[in-house]
C-alpha cells in the first residue's frame, strides 16, 4: 500500500481552483452596477418586457435588469419562494395564487407608494379582495386589467344575420343558428382544463347570490345550493362545441377560431394576441357573456391580469422603485395595453381597439365583477372537476366534489382560505 | 475518501430527507410562516379520495407494467440471443428507447394516440379507435402504460442479455441429445438459469414504475379531471402548483415507506423462489 499523504493536498487544489473559479464567476457581474431581477410571467409580452429592460439599463446606467422568464411561471416561481430566493421585481397573474403569496408576506406593502398615484381604485379593490399580508395593505400596483366574456366573428354574425345576444336564451338561439348552417358555435378547448374556468367566471358571478363566497368562507352556505343554476348553464354552452372538445386545447382552439372555424370562443380580451397570431381576415368582437334574462344584469368580468410587486425583503429598494415607477408611465402603460389587447388600469387612459369595443361601455360605467375562480386557491382542483363535469355531464356530481374538496382543503388548512375575502 | 463521501450523501441526501420528515408536520406552503401541526397532516391524507385514488392508480400501472416489460423484454431477449442475422446492429437498435428522454418521446405518443391512432380508427372504421385513447378515463391508462413498458424494455432486454449469456451452451446441447422442445428447454433451463436476473428486473421495474411521473405529464397531464395522476405526480402539482408543501410532504413519506416494503416484500419472495427452483 501506498502512503497516503497526497489526498490531502489534492483536496486542497480542487478546492483551490473551486474557489478561484467561483471569484472568476462573480466577477463577471461586478461591473459596479447593481443587479436586480425582474420574474416575468406573461410568455407573449416576454420581448415586450425584455426591450422595456433594456430601455430602463439605458436611462440608468448604475442598474442592471435580469429579465427571469420561465415556461410555468407559477410554479418557477413557488420553487423560488422555497429556496427563499424572491425576484425583486415580478409581474403576476392577480389570481388566487397572487392572493396566496400576499397573505404569506412575500411582496412588500406599497400603501401610501406615489407609484399608485392615479392607479383606477377599483383595480386596487380587486387585487385586495385576493389577499394581502396585513389588514390595509396594498401589495401590487395593477399595471394591466382584461375583460372576460365571450369572443366572437363579426363577419360570421353578419353572414347568418344573427344580433349581438343580449340574454341567455338569446345567446343559445344565436348557437343553435350556427349550428343548424353547420358552424361550430363554441369551440370547446377543455385540453387545457382551464379553459372552462373563462365561461364559469362571469355566468357564476352574475347567477350566485352576492355575498357567495363571504358565506362559503364562514361556511354558511354550498356549491350545490348557490352555483346550480351556474353548473346547469355551462353545460348548456358545452352542448354546442365541436365533437370531441377534450383533445384540442387553448393553441388550437384560438387557432381554429382565426381560422374562421367556430363563430364564438368562450375567452376573454386576454387572448385576442394569440387569435391575432393566427391572422384572421376578420374583425374580433367582444361581448359581455349574458347569463340571465334580464340585460340590465349583465356584468363584465374584469380582472387584474398583470400586476406589479416587489420583494417584501429585497436588498436593492431603491433601484426596485426606480424601475416600477418607470413601468408605470403613461406611455409605456399605454404601448403595452396596446399590444396586448388589454385594459389600461392608469385613470384617464383606454384603449380603442375594436376586439373591446363590445365590452368598453361597461368598463367606462363600472359594471364589473372579479373573477370567481379567483376565490379557489390552487390546492382545490377546479380545472379538472370542471373538465370531468363537461365530459360526464354530471351536475350533481360536479357540485358535491366541488364542496368536499373546499370543506377538505378548508379543513386541513390553518391559514390561506377566508384570508382572501378579509 | 470515504469521509468527504459519507459528508456529501449526508448532506444533500440524508439532510433533505429529515427536513421533507419535519416538513410533513406543519402547514406551510413551502415559504412564508408556518405552524405545527402534528399529525393533522397524515390523518387527512386517509381520508383523502384523491390521494387514495393515486396510490390506487400507481399500483396499478406500476403492476401492469412490470410484468407487461418482463414479458416483452424477455421475449425479445431469447429472440435477439439466438442466431439471427443483423444480431449485433438489432440490439443497438433495441437499446434506442432507453437513451431518449420521456418527456419528449411522450409528446410523440401523445400526438399518435390523439391524432394518427383516431385518425387510422376512423379509415379502418373501428369506431371504438377513432377518438382518441388518452381523452377517456377508462382507457387512458393503457395509452401510459404502453409507453411506459416500450421505454422501459430496452433497459430490461439489455440485462436480461447478459443474463442469457450466463448459460451454458453445453447444457442445451445435452438436452437437444434428450430431445427436449424449445418450450421445454426455455422452462427448464433458461428461466430457472437466468433467475436471479428476473428478480432484479422485476424489483427495479416495480420500483421505478411507483414512481412514474413524466409519461402521465407528457401524454395525460393527470386527466382527465384527476383520473390517471400518480402519486408523484399528485406531490409535485398538490406541493408545488397547490401550495400544500406540508401535506404533501407528509404524502411522501407516507410512499416512501410504501415502496420500500413493497421493495424488500418482493425482494424477499422472489429470492426464496429462485433457491427453489
Amino acid at each position: 500500500m501506498l502512503p497516503r499523504r497526497n489526498p490531502p493536498r489534492r483536496v486542497i487544489t480542487l478546492l483551490a481552483v473551486a474557489l478561484l473559479l467561483a471569484a472568476g464567476l462573480s466577477a463577471c457581474a461586478g461591473d459596479g452596477r447593481t443587479t436586480i431581477t425582474f420574474f416575468q410571467f406573461k410568455g407573449e409580452a416576454q420581448e415586450y418586457f425584455r426591450t422595456l429592460a433594456a430601455r430602463f439599463e439605458a436611462q440608468n446606467p448604475d442598474v442592471r435588469v435580469v429579465v427571469d422568464n420561465p415556461a410555468d411561471p407559477e410554479t418557477a416561481l413557488r420553487t423560488r419562494l422555497v429556496k427563499n430566493d424572491v425576484p425583486d421585481v415580478m409581474t403576476l397573474n392577480g389570481n388566487g395564487t397572487f392572493g396566496e403569496f400576499a397573505s404569506a408576506r412575500i411582496f412588500r406593502d406599497l400603501t401610501g407608494d406615489p407609484v399608485l398615484e392615479g392607479v383606477n381604485r377599483s383595480y386596487l379593490d380587486v387585487i385586495a379582495t385576493l389577499g394581502r399580508g396585513g389588514p390595509g395593505e396594498v401589495n401590487g400596483v395593477p399595471f394591466a386589467a382584461n375583460a372576460s366574456g365571450l369572443l366572437y366573428n363579426v363577419d360570421l354574425f353578419e353572414e347568418h344575420g344573427v344580433a349581438v345576444p343580449r340574454t341567455f336564451s338569446e345567446l343559445i338561439a344565436a348557437a343553435r343558428t350556427f349550428r343548424d348552417a353547420g358552424v361550430t358555435p363554441f369551440y370547446g378547448m377543455l385540453a387545457d382544463s382551464w379553459t372552462a374556468q373563462s365561461p364559469l367566471a362571469p355566468l357564476s358571478a352574475q347567477l350566485q347570490p352576492d355575498d357567495f363566497f363571504e358565506q362559503r368562507f364562514r361556511d354558511g352556505t354550498t356549491f350545490a345550493r348557490g352555483w346550480a343554476s351556474t353548473a346547469a348553464q355551462l353545460a348548456r354552452l358545452f352542448e354546442y362545441t365541436q365533437p370531441d372538445p377534450l383533445s384540442k386545447g387553448y393553441e388550437d382552439g384560438t387557432a381554429a377560431f382565426a381560422r374562421g372555424e367556430s363563430a364564438m370562443l368562450l375567452l376573454g380580451s386576454y387572448a385576442v394576441p394569440q387569435i391575432r397570431f393566427g391572422k384572421p381576415d376578420f374583425t374580433i368582437g367582444s361581448m359581455a357573456l349574458p347569463a340571465t334574462e334580464d340585460p340590465a344584469r349583465t356584468t363584465l368580468v374584469s380582472g387584474v391580469d398583470v400586476v406589479l410587486a416587489a420583494s417584501r425583503q429585497g436588498d436593492h429598494p431603491a433601484e426596485v422603485d426606480r424601475f416600477l415607477r418607470f413601468l408605470m408611465r403613461r406611455p409605456v402603460m399605454e404601448e403595452y395595453c396596446r399590444a396586448q389587447v388589454a385594459v389600461p388600469t392608469l385613470e384617464g387612459l383606454s384603449n380603442d381597439d375594436p376586439a373591446l369595443a363590445g365590452v368598453s361601455e361597461y368598463i367606462e360605467s363600472g359594471r364589473i365583477v372579479g373573477f370567481t375562480d379567483h376565490q379557489f386557491i390552487p390546492a382545490i382542483p377546479l380545472g379538472p372537476l370542471l373538465q370531468s363535469f363537461l365530459i360526464s355531464g354530471d351536475e350533481r356530481a360536479f357540485l358535491r366534489d366541488l364542496d368536499e374538496d373546499w370543506d377538505k382543503v378548508a379543513a386541513r388548512r390553518t391559514w390561506g382560505l377566508g384570508a382572501v375575502i378579509a | 475518501m470515504v469521509v468527504p463521501a459519507v459528508l456529501i450523501f449526508f448532506v444533500f441526501h440524508t439532510v433533505p430527507v429529515l427536513q421533507g420528515v419535519f416538513y410533513s408536520f406543519t402547514d406551510s406552503p413551502g415559504y412564508g410562516p408556518f405552524e405545527l401541526v402534528g399529525l393533522r397532516n397524515y390523518v387527512a391524507l386517509f381520508g383523502d379520495p384523491r390521494v387514495l385514488h393515486a396510490y390506487w392508480f400507481t399500483f396499478l400501472i406500476a403492476g401492469v407494467s412490470t410484468v407487461a416489460v418482463n414479458v416483452v423484454s424477455l421475449t425479445i431477449a431469447v429472440w435477439l440471443n439466438s442466431r439471427i442475422a443483423w444480431r449485433t446492429t438489432l440490439r443497438g437498435i433495441y437499446f434506442v428507447p432507453n437513451i431518449l428522454a420521456i418527456l419528449i418521446v411522450g409528446y410523440i405518443f401523445n400526438y399518435l394516440f390523439s391524432n394518427s391512432l383516431p385518425a387510422l380508427g376512423e379509415r379502418l372504421g373501428i369506431g371504438r379507435l377513432s377518438t382518441s385513447l388518452l381523452t377517456d378515463s377508462s382507457t387512458a391508462w393503457l395509452g401510459i402504460v404502453i409507453l411506459a413498458v416500450w421505454q422501459a424494455a430496452a433497459f430490461n432486454i439489455i440485462i436480461y442479455i447478459a443474463g442469457l449469456q450466463t448459460v451454458p451452451v453445453d447444457l442445451y446441447e445435452a438436452s437437444a441429445i434428450d430431445g427436449a422442445s424449445p418450450w421445454r428447454q426455455f422452462r427448464s433451463i433458461t428461466f430457472p438459469m437466468i433467475a436471479g436476473f428476473f428478480t432484479i428486473n422485476m424489483v427495479l421495474s416495480l420500483k421505478s414504475f411507483l414512481q412514474i411521473f413524466d409519461h402521465i405529464v407528457a401524454l395525460t397531464g393527470g386527466g382527465p379531471g384527476t383520473d390517471t395522476e400518480s402519486v408523484a405526480l399528485l406531490i409535485y402539482k398538490g406541493g408545488f402548483q397547490g401550495g400544500e408543501y406540508g401535506y404533501q410532504s407528509a404524502n411522501s413519506v407516507v410512499f416512501f415507506v410504501v415502496i420500500v416494503t413493497l421493495s424488500i416484500v418482493q425482494l424477499r419472495f422472489l429470492q426464496k423462489r429462485e433457491t427453489s427452483v
